[in-house]
Formats: C-alpha cells, structure tokens, sequence
C-alpha cells in the first residue's frame, strides 16, 4: 500500500525543512520526502496544497483520567479527542485514583490505549515521582521507567518539601528521567480561587499572587542547576517564572518549559460573573504577563506548547466558584489556538510545529515530532489546515470534557487529518475533493 | 427576564436613585402607620448558608411590612449538608413554588449561580467577599437622612477592606452616586491591587478621614489575627480605632457608621460609637426600608421612583 501526501507544505522542524512537496508512505512508514518524490504506483494520493504537511503533533501534558475517574474522561475518548486533535502522542499526568505509582498501573494504561476502540495514537504514561502523590517517599522509579513512563511528575499536587525534591532529582539523574514540575507553593496559593490582582480584589475572590508559582520555578530550577537533572517546568504562567527559566537556562540547568494556550490567549478579566470555565491553575493571569509569555514563545525561552487536558463532568464545575475544581479541557482546541500565533507573527510556520511536536519529543526522547524516513516506529504525520475557519463547540468534541475556555471560540487554522501509522482522523471539513485523487 | 439585585457594581445610577427613592417612600409610609402590602401573596425564600441574625431578620421585617410570606431555609440544616449541590438546592426551592429569594453564601459569585437557575428573582443578602447590596443600599439611606445628598461627599471605608463584601457594594454605590470613597486600613487588609476598585487607598488612618463626611468603619473578625494578617488587637486598636480624638480631623459635621456586629472598643471606642456622629442606629432601621425597596423592586419590572428620596 503506497500513499502520497502531495503538493503540501512541508515542515520538519528535525531536519529544519520548509517546502513546498510530498511525502510518501508505504504500508504505515515514511520512505521518502521531497520536492519531487517518486509517486509511481501509488494506491491512494492525497492532494495536500495550501495545508501544512507536519510531524505528528505532541502532547506533552494530558490528564486523561484513567483509572478511577472514567466520569470526567477514559484513554478511549481521550485519546479520540486528541487524533481529532492532530496529536499522534500524548503524555497522561500521574494523578488517577489511584495514582500512577506502581508499572502495573502503566501496563494497564499502555494495554488499555493500544485498545482498537481507542484513538489509534501513542501514550506515553508520566508515573508519579512519590508514592500516592504524597509527597514524601520516592516511587520505584527504576521500576516505573522499565514498565514505559517517559518522565515522573507529582503534577497537581507538587513537592512542597525541598528536600524531598533533591533527593527526588539526585534519583531521577540516576535513571535519566526528567521530572514534569508543577511549580505551586501551597501555602501561598491554598486559599485561592483565581490570580492575585484588580480582578480579583473587584470580585472578592481569595487571590493566587504569583509568586507561589515564581518560588518554586526559582526553587525547581536551583536543584536542577545543582544536581543535573533534567527538570520540565509545566505551564507556565507569569513574566516572572519565564524571567527565572531564563536565567537558569543562561546558568546551564537542564531546565524546559511549556505553557499552554489559555495562559497565551486568556487573562484574569475572563474570570468576570465567576465563569467557572476560567478556572484554571496556575490562574490566567494579566495582559502584561501574556505580552512577555508570548516574547518568550518567539525567543524560545518557552520551549513547547501544551494543552493540560483537563476534563470535568458537568456537575463538578457547575457549583460556586471558589468550590469548582481547576482545570480546562485543550486537546481539540490547541492548534486553534496556537495557529492564532502564527497568523499574528509571533511564530513562523516552522517554529509553530517546533512547538507542538519536534520540541516535547526532543524533550521527552519520544520516537516522534519528525518526517525522517523510518525515523519513527510508524509514520506520524498531521495535516493541518492553516486557513480552515470553524468555531469550536463542545457539543461536538470526543472529549467527555465539556469544561473549555473556548466554547464558541472562532479559530482560523485546524488539524484536519491525523496519521498515526494509519488514518486516524480525517476532519469533515477536510474536502473530500481534494484527498484519494485516483492517478490518471 | 427576571431582574434580580446581585451587585451594585450592575446597576445604574438611575437604578440606585429609583430603589433609593422607593426605600424613602416606604420608611415614610410605615412610620406614618400606613399600611404598603404591595407584596401580598407573594411567597419568598430566605436562604442563609451563613449565620446571620441581622440581615435575615431585617429581610423578614422587610416581607412582613409588604405583606409577603417568608419560607425560612438554614445551611446548617439543608440538603447541602447531605452532598447536594447548591444548584440541585436551588432546583428544589425553584419548584417548591417560591416566587423570590434571598440568599446569603460564604463563596463570591454564588447568587449569581442562583440567578441562573432559580427561575425568578434573587436578591442577594451576602455574596462572599463580593458584594452585600442591601447593605449599601441602607447605608446610603441612611447618609442621604442626614446629608440630603450624596454627591461630593468624601467617604472614608475604614478597616478589613480586603474581606468585605459591605466595603465592594459601598464603594460602588457611593461612587456612582458621586462621593469620593476612600480605603483605610492596613496594607494586608486592603487588596494588592484596587485598580478595579473605585477608591483610593489610605495607610494612615489620619490621613484617610481628615475631613471626611462620613467614617465607615468595617468589622473585623477575630480571623484575620491568626491568618498573620494582623499583628494584634491592641496594634490594631491603637493605629486603626476609630475614636472621638480622630474624628477631630474630619469634617465637622461627620457621622460615623457600622454595619454591625461591633466589636467595641476594637473598631470604635464607646466616644464614637456612642456620639451623636454615630449612625449605627438608623442603619439598621434603613435596612429593613431599602430590603422592602429591594423586594418590591426585584418584582416590579419597572420600578416608578417615587417623589422625595430625601427628607
């Protein structure tokens, strides 16, 4: 079986091409790309013009609730709304119930999204750093990366113990395995519902002030600086911690970062008449903080794009603001919304790609994020239309998630078809028209 | 569309102005032993999930004076305490045939929630931190009583700004109504950040009421000393009382309020509380004529204001 994405534009940021060209797979492997490629005896071709030939995108932060709280989403719907997506891979965050501690744990997650009623795409599970999340003694991490988990996070519930941190990053050396930090001091942040500011001073809710997020990015990347450890500081979200991650990766600490698209696209304004939607940790924060977020985007000191997936059932957010959880579903509206960067000039083509699949593969050492010929256990590839106009409905997403900042949101760029070693998504938008051109 | 009173921040002067004038007309009919029953029939819920003597009675008076029947919830004994949320509460009450409500909930932005579900009016005795409208409301009634006016007033708000849903509603409704309201307190109980606020800050308690028309004082609960927000009582007492000695620098006719309950002593000594400035009395007794103005309103689409807002 040979196929031919033909007459796209080519983007791979591993090899840091831009073309206009056509990829060829046969059976479910790339085997060649260029500007002209060798489409004799093609079964099927695809004409790809005016879209976005790309690597399979990235999630590098997903939560997609299994086990244990298959009411807000399951690896199955999961993992459907991420190929609709565009994602060919997504990281699932540790904390289930029960918590991703032990590889029997992995297993099931790696059973369960190789499932045929799953979305088709990889997971790669991220185990938790201590056992139950508690924060206090290490999981078996040895144990855990042989079962397949590809970082170790205690994600929601940081370690507030320095200590406890040290050691965990001395362990994680050791295997090679990078820590995911959720930087929150709780003691600053335990009575807050939304950011620190005018918005919430107007509105009488308890203020998260930003510096619980600054303090522990400072702190996380002092013992990453310190002990070697690779340290990937998830979303973040103020001037100030992308300020810290700068200066640490100026010292040399093996530090990254990614921010996702409502901390880019969102400010604590949203948070007005206590829409629990735009609840979300850490806070949308302030115009001024998303201008210097967006710089940092431009200058790489923000090294991914994220979509922190995180689902609710509808009677979990539908209770008064301050009692709502935190957190906001993403994987179907995160190209939407990085694709507004790359309309307004803050990211080319090439750099928008870097960051939602090149980037977090190279972060996490996945065989993805590249068009590279047989570089990838299967061939990994999105179509992204850069022009498609749609509006974003949350009556119509795979996600069980309907809790989205963006709810009839109009965005102008879309995943179109996902290729994950087979078609795994093909948007109803994407004209048929164009695709499955019998050769003449 | 029902219409609700949630915040002072939604409304108009002209609205302020229509419940103010309808709060005037029936504080004179009732004290003139008339009868106004404009609600007859009319049943409405009183649902607390805090404690509240004052405001639940004032809001009782204020159905009674109108001839409504009231329906008495707790939170202390509610459905919630059983796992139900306050939405599914709010369902309950919705088809428990109650026309109207008036809910007081510690979580900001709770009665908007209510609004949206209830089905009929919500009048909001308490929102959190966020607002308490009919406290403002009273006040205002009650500076109007006395000052005829409540344009180019200066307004000092003096205390634990930060946590106060009566020092929200009382900036807006001043403001809007053209006082200068200022915030006096120390610098973590007044918000980081007041840029949404109409106010300006004040650290010094001095410096916050020098010639002010009217001294607010907030109360502050015995909380804030063990969040670390305060040093102690005493401190508090000797850099933010409010006494006879410190009115001096306000204007000379100023009067000074409380929402209540006082804590005497700490907020105010008994020479300010006491003294003829003090019109903590009269807040109360408004209270109950604006809550009537509120309850009469939320049903009246089209509130007519009625003549004479001011003595």
């Amino acid at each position: 079986m040979k196929t031919v994405l033909k007459n796209g534009r080519v983007l791979d940021p591993s090899q840091d091409l831009d073309f206009v060209g056509s990829v060829v797979l046969e059976d479910a492997q790339i085997v060649e790309i260029g500007e002209e490629v060798d489409a004799s005896g093609a079964d099927s071709v695809m004409d790809c013009s005016g879209l976005w030939i790309a690597p399979g995108l990235v999630d590098m932060h997903t939560h997609l609730r299994e086990p244990g709280e298959e009411h807000r989403e399951t690896i199955r719907t999961g993992t459907q709304a991420a190929a609709a997506g565009g994602f060919t891979n997504v990281c699932c965050m540790p904390n289930t119930s029960p918590p991703l501690d032990n590889p029997a744990l992995v297993d099931f997650i790696l059973d369960r999204s190789a499932s045929p009623d799953a979305g088709g795409i990889f997971v790669a599970p991220v185990g938790a750093l201590t056992v139950g999340q508690k924060g206090q003694q290490l999981s078996d991490l040895a144990a855990l990366r042989k079962a397949g988990v590809v970082a170790a996070s205690d994600e929601g519930g940081p370690i507030q113990d320095a200590h406890v941190m040290m050691r965990a990053m001395e362990y994680c050396l050791q295997l090679d395995l990078p820590i995911m930090a959720h930087c929150d001091d709780r003691s600053l942040s335990q009575h807050g519902s939304m950011n620190e500011g005018a918005m919430s001073a107007m509105l009488g809710v308890p203020g998260i002030p930003r510096t619980a997020e600054e303090v522990m990015v400072m702190r996380n990347c002092l013992l990453s600086l310190n002990t070697g450890c690779r340290v990937h500081i998830l979303r973040v979200s103020t001037w100030g911690a992308v300020e810290m991650v700068r200066q640490a990766k100026y010292l040399g600490a093996p530090v990254t970062c990614e921010i996702c698209p409502h901390h880019f696209t969102l400010t604590e304004d949203a948070v007005d008449e206590f829409d629990v939607r735009f609840k979300t940790t850490p806070p949308l924060r302030t115009k001024v903080d998303v201008e210097i977020l967006l710089q940092a985007l431009s200058d790489g000191t923000i090294d991914c794009i994220a979509s922190d997936h995180s689902p609710y059932a509808p009677h979990e957010v539908n209770v008064p603001f301050d009692e709502a959880p935190f957190g906001m579903v993403g994987l179907e509206s995160t190209v939407g919304a990085t694709l507004r960067l790359t309309h307004n000039g803050v990211l080319s083509p090439l750099e928008t790609v870097r960051k939602l699949s090149t980037a977090p593969a190279e972060i996490l050492r996945l065989d993805a994020g590249t068009l590279k010929a047989n570089a990838t256990p299967v061939a990994q590839i999105t179509v992204i239309d850069p022009n498609l106009e749609w509006t974003f409905d949350v009556n119509r997403t795979f996600s069980k998630g309907k809790n989205s900042p963006f709810d009839g949101t109009t965005f102008r760029g879309k995943a179109v078809l996902t290729y994950c070693g087979g078609e795994v998504y093909r948007d109803p938008l994407f004209d048929d028209a164009r695709s499955h051109i019998a050769l003449a | 569309m029902n219409r609700h009173l949630l915040a002072i921040r939604h409304l108009e002067r002209p609205e302020i102005e229509a419940l103010l004038s309808l709060a005037a007309d029936f504080r004179d009919r009732v004290e003139a032993g008339k009868t106004v029953d404009s609600g007859r029939g009319r049943t409405v819920g009183l649902l607390f999930f805090e404690n509240s003597t004052r405001t639940r009675v004032s809001f009782e008076q204020a159905a009674n004076y109108l001839g409504m029947r009231t329906v008495n919830f707790s939170g202390a004994g509610s459905s919630m305490r059983k796992g139900e949320t306050l939405r599914d509460t709010i369902l309950t009450l919705r088809y428990e045939r109650l026309e109207a409500l008036v809910m007081r909930h510690p979580s900001s932005g709770s009665v908007r929630l209510a609004a949206d579900h209830f089905g009929g009016p919500v009048v909001s005795a308490g929102d959190g931190q966020h607002e308490h409208p009919t406290q403002a409301l009273g006040d205002a009634l009650t500076i109007l009583e006395r000052k005829g006016s409540l344009d180019g007033l200066v307004v000092a708000i003096v205390g634990d700004v930060a946590h106060s849903r009566v020092a929200r509603s009382n900036a807006w409704l001043l403001s809007k109504m053209g006082a200068e309201v200022r915030f006096v307190g120390p610098r973590t109980l007044i918000p980081s950040h007041t840029g949404k606020l109409p106010g300006t800050v004040y650290y010094d308690l001095r410096a916050g009421v020098a010639d002010a028309d009217v001294v607010m004082c907030l109360r502050l609960q015995k909380e804030r000393m063990e969040e670390a927000t305060l040093a102690s009582v005493g401190e508090y007492r000797r850099l933010y009382q409010v006494t006879r000695g410190v009115l001096r620098s306000a204007a000379p006719d100023v009067m000074v309020m409380h929402p209540g309950p006082l804590n005497r002593g700490v907020e105010l000594d008994d020479g300010a509380a006491d003294s003829p400035a003090s019109a903590i009395t009269d807040q109360i007794t408004n209270g109950i004529y604006v809550r009537m103005a509120a309850l009469h309103w939320v049903f009246d689409g089209a509130a007519k204001p009625a003549a004479g807002a001011k003595k």
